[in-house]
């Protein structure tokens, strides 16, 4: 319990100590930030150690904050979910604070990017041992303001503004039906502690329509952070911040902080089937369509960040048809692959100077480590034996079908639907990581592009090692303390999403190659401009939401002017129009004011001898 | 032994005109003059009333010697103020004396306090 203070007390001593040091000594803020991750990496070792594999949990409550109602207990818990969740956030968070030194090296905010990369960990970590829903909270809302300050890190630039702005609000909205959320659980379960609102679940106290109301208000909140369909657009827009970034943010923290939620909730969740469905039907629809986003996209981070949509939707379809197991090990194996593709993106945008695919192109010779670094990670995105990527990625879709044939806690329905949308999403997922690979390693391209420091290659191979080797997870299914019914392996789901792969990435070359190294998303043809323009969505929302609530603004400005301003006006006017009067009184003249006072006191007198008599 | 009466209209007499003098002239110097009439007026009273109620301690003519000595530091004061108004304004009209006036000048009112 204490090491899971040290791991959130590290690194939020870490952002204070950044932040004081400040401009005074870079050097410094360089060690104090890999410092604190490098303190906070070991106290989540140590803090995880006894729990991996273990259904016990250790928790406590530090100090009870009365309210007046239910308290706020400030309570942690570290279970076999907090662990691996904690050694996933810090170590993603230590590779990103040792490749931000080398990444970040002349960027004059470098100090308070530092800190702020170190809060939001501090923040994350705070969410994964959270025993108490506010103290979750505070982490939750804690991380939405880190992603804003970090995606607008370079601020002159008017997309990263937006995408700033866009992030905080699309997760905000949902973050309203979050906090309801947390009322209507917490009320109904008489404490805010997840593990009373757990125990009220299991000793049925809590059940029928509280619950399902609870968990779809909580849902509103997850849909936000974790970018799902219908809050899904933020992700893509938040690019323009630093590439580390987005490592960060798409494979340890915020996005995935929704999927933990879930899974931390996964006991009130699975009481209610509506929930379940409505996740499983969110999450297949996120997954096939951010994958057909990826295909058509211009910007190697832009298809990234879909592939980051379109994975985390298979990590909720697997929590939805009830392979709890299978999404937290997507999501530890997607953290390393994603954080690994990021990294590399970062060298390529480093060397290149730019993002866009149409600036790369044959860099497999002049980037050697990335090369083969990336083709890892790509091969792990798009589920190749025997990456990491690929056995959990079989392990949510045996679930699925085990739930589609057999039920599961959303219903046979809504599993055959995440079932068929896995499937299809694993033809679109190794087309566009294909394209993607072709595009970046071979054709023609740019020369004399340099490899990143030592720095930045350290974290990309060790990541990478990660990523090949990760796959034995599956051969430890209890790693989260319960053994999933219908095991990790599958061996027909196997042999069929193998099979997939290759068809899509046999097409995915011959068109390649048919356009002599042009770009395979041109075959999309009609279809590729509404892809790319990822079904006009946000225009959609411009048209529905932005354009009212400005004509109602211009409304208001109206009115005020027109309607209210005439009326304040008025009051102002009469008020001075008296007090003109008034000031006529006011002669200057000492004589006049003691006459007055003279008069006054007669008149006094007089009044007062008249009532004695 | 006069009765009571006389004491008391000579010192209504003489607080009238105090009064009149301090509403009506416009001379500073008068003023204060007329202020003294007024002053003095109670002190009649208060001896008049000592004289009156037979008191043993006679704290009617005690409190009328303090008045007489807030009366003299008073003098001296209003004395002081009136020759400081004679150099700034260069008079002592009191119905000239209308700083205390409210005025629309933001100015004059500026300039007052630069000249405090």
């Amino acid at each position: 319990m204490s090491a899971a203070i040290v791991v959130v007390l590290a690194q939020a001593i870490a952002m204070v100590a950044c932040l004081a040091i400040g401009h005074r000594s870079e050097p410094a803020v360089r060690v104090v930030a890999a410092g604190g991750a490098a303190v906070s990496w070991v106290a989540a070792l140590a803090a995880a150690g006894p729990h991996v594999g273990d259904a016990l949990a250790s928790d406590g409550s530090y100090a009870t904050v009365v309210t007046g109602a239910i308290p706020i207990e400030v309570a942690l818990r570290v279970d076999a979910l907090s662990a691996v969740m904690l050694v996933l956030a810090t170590s993603v968070a230590l590779a990103v604070q040792i490749y931000s030194v080398a990444y970040l090296h002349d960027d004059p905010r470098y100090p308070s990017y530092a800190s702020i990369v170190s809060l939001f960990t501090a923040a994350m970590t705070l969410v994964v041992v959270a025993d108490d829903l506010f103290v979750l909270l505070v982490g939750w809302e804690a991380m939405g303001i880190c992603s804003y300050f970090l995606i607008s890190h370079h601020w002159e630039l008017p997309e990263a503004r937006a995408g700033a702005v866009k992030a905080f609000l699309l997760t905000r909205m949902g973050d309203v039906g979050f906090l309801f959320g947390i009322f209507t659980l917490g009320s109904a379960a008489g404490s805010y502690r997840i593990s009373d609102i757990e125990a009220g679940v299991a000793s049925g106290d809590l059940h029928g329509h509280i619950v399902t109301v609870g968990a779809l208000l909580l849902l509103c909140g997850v849909v936000g952070k974790s970018a799902q369909f219908p809050l899904h657009t933020w992700l893509p827009d938040a690019m323009p911040g630093p590439t580390p970034i987005s490592a960060l943010i798409h494979a340890a923290t915020m996005v995935a902080a929704g999927v933990f939620l879930v899974a931390r909730l996964y006991a009130v969740f699975s009481a209610s089937q509506a929930a379940m469905t409505v996740l499983a039907i969110i999450a297949s629809v996120t997954m096939l369509g951010a994958a057909l986003f990826a295909l058509a996209q211009d910007d190697l981070k832009r298809v990234l960040a879909w592939s980051t949509v379109s994975q985390l939707g298979y990590m909720f379809g697997g929590l939805a048809v009830g392979g709890y197991t299978a999404g937290i090990m997507h999501l530890l194996t997607h953290g390393a692959f994603k954080a690994l593709l990021f990294l590399a993106a970062g060298v390529l945008a480093h060397g290149v100077g730019s993002t866009s695919l149409a600036a790369m192109g044959g860099l497999r010779r002049q980037l050697p480590v990335t090369f083969v670094t990336m083709t890892i990670g790509f091969a792990a995105l798009a589920g190749v034996v025997p990456m990491a990527g690929f056995f959990t990625k079989d392990a949510i879709l045996g679930a699925a079908l085990d739930a589609a044939e057999h039920g599961g806690p959303s219903g046979t329905g809504s599993a055959w639907l995440v079932l068929v949308c896995g499937l299809l999403t694993v033809v679109v997922t190794a087309a566009y990581s294909f394209r993607a690979w072709l595009l970046v390693f071979f054709g023609k391209g740019p020369a004399g592009v340099q490899e990143g420091s030592w720095l930045m290659r350290g974290p990309l191979v060790v990541l990478a090692v990660l990523t090949a080797e990760g796959g034995v997870v599956v051969l430890a299914p209890g790693l989260l303390g319960e053994t999933p019914r219908p095991g990790l392996v599958h061996a027909p789901i196997a042999i069929l999403t193998t099979l997939l792969v290759l068809l899509s990435c046999a097409l995915t070359y011959g068109e390649w190659w048919h356009l002599e190294s042009g770009d395979p998303a041109v075959s999309l043809g009609r279809l590729r401009r509404p892809l790319a323009r990822e079904f006009a969505v946000d225009e959609a929302y411009d048209i529905a939401f932005v354009r009212p609530v400005e004509s109602a603004a211009a409304l208001t400005v109206d009115t005020d002017r027109d309607v209210v301003a005439p009326y304040v006006f008025g009051s102002g006017a009469a008020a001075m129009l008296l007090g003109r009067l008034v000031r006529l009184s006011q002669t200057g003249r000492v004589q006049t004011y003691l006459t007055v006072v003279v008069l006054g006191v007669a008149a006094i007198a007089a009044s007062a001898g008249v009532m004695a008599s | 032994m006069m009765p009571l009466w006389w004491p008391l209209v000579l010192a209504c007499l003489l607080f009238s005109l105090g009064v009149y003098g301090v509403l009506a002239r416009r001379n500073a110097v008068q003023v204060l003059m007329a202020i003294e009439l007024m002053l003095n007026a109670v002190n009649l009273n208060l001896v008049a009333f000592d004289a009156y109620l037979r008191d043993v301690v006679h704290s009617g003519q005690v409190l009328t010697l303090f008045v007489i000595v807030i009366a003299a530091a008073e003098i001296g004061l209003g004395l002081a103020i009136v020759l400081l108004v004679f150099r700034t304004h260069a008079g002592i009209d009191i119905d000239e004396m209308t700083e205390l006036a409210d005025r629309d000048d933001v100015e004059a009112v500026k300039e007052a306090g630069a000249r405090v």
